[in-house]
């Protein structure tokens, strides 16, 4: 189950919000992070995000039991490894 | 992993200091273009058995007591390979941009209104603003000096907050395991960053990070 860490701060919470909108990703604290997990691959969409590039290319602070596939100004896309 | 925080006993940069060979282009630049003062200055003349040239040795106030400082040596020219990169150091055409411009000083300002001044002036000047840009959390221009450095200004979006002291301790941990374990790669620092914040998860001081100092 590929999962994914973000850090709680408010640059990255739009990155957060838009990969919840999918029903299959679990989303829940673990200490001042944001763990984001799910049965399918993890997508996010950038430019729903809003986030600008610093930002974007940032986001990630940690990864579990998943390998980033894309990343790019388009989308993050993290499926099993 | 250290045990307990060592004492955290230096107080900032007294000066940063970088050879020049364009003593005016630098005087005017830091001095006329930006406005920071002169605040000291060391004329010398050569000795000792390396002929060590005459020089001049000249300090500008950046803040904070903070100082550039620029030597310049008399009647010295350095044997250069090219026309890229600065004063410094001269790269051939197979070090990439990236890695040259990846040595900076950045001067910090308190707000968005003393950004726009500082690119106002260098607007004016023959060292126009290059670039200017927000990053994660601060926003920045850029230019480069007469001598080819390449300086940054910037001010702070916001405050950093303690989750990323917290999160900077992590990363600078697992930066280090990895590195360690042989195995350089962003995939490897987020993998291993991961078990980290699971593992510091309850922890409300998790990881020793130096005393801070305000």
């Amino acid at each position: 189950m590929p999962t994914v860490y973000v850090l709680d701060v408010p640059e990255n919470r739009p990155v957060v919000e838009v990969a919840s909108r999918d029903d299959r990703v679990a989303v829940r604290a673990v200490g001042p992070y944001t763990r984001l997990s799910s049965s399918a691959p993890i997508v996010i969409d950038r430019r729903e995000t809003g986030c600008r590039h610093a930002v974007w290319y940032s986001c990630l602070a940690g990864l579990a039991a998943g390998r980033v596939v894309q990343w790019d100004k388009n989308a993050l896309r993290v499926e099993a490894s | 992993m250290p045990t307990a925080p060592l004492p955290h006993l230096a107080r900032g940069v007294d000066h940063a200091a970088f050879p020049t060979l364009d003593p005016a282009g630098t005087i005017r630049f830091y001095r006329d273009v930006l406005g920071f003062p002169v605040v000291h200055s060391i004329c010398a003349a050569g000795w000792g058995p390396e002929k060590h040239p005459d020089f001049v040795h000249f300090f500008f106030d950046i803040g904070n007591d903070d100082r550039i400082a620029f030597f310049h040596y008399f009647g010295f020219e350095p044997p250069m390979v090219s026309a890229r990169g600065d004063a410094f150091a001269r790269f051939n055409d197979e070090m990439p941009s990236f890695y040259i411009a990846s040595r900076h000083l950045a001067i910090h300002v308190e707000s968005a209104e003393h950004l726009n001044e500082y690119q106002h002036r260098l607007d004016l000047s023959d060292w126009p603003t290059e670039l200017r840009v927000q990053h994660e959390t601060i926003e920045s221009i850029y230019t480069h000096d007469p001598n080819g450095y390449l300086l940054e200004i910037t001010r702070a979006l916001r405050p950093v907050t303690p989750q990323e002291d917290h999160d900077a301790a992590l990363s600078v941990q697992a930066l280090l395991d990895i590195a360690d374990a042989g195995d350089l790669t962003l995939d490897a620092l987020l993998r291993r960053k991961a078990e980290l914040i699971v593992a510091h998860a309850e922890d409300r001081d998790p990881l020793p990070t130096p005393e801070r100092v305000r």
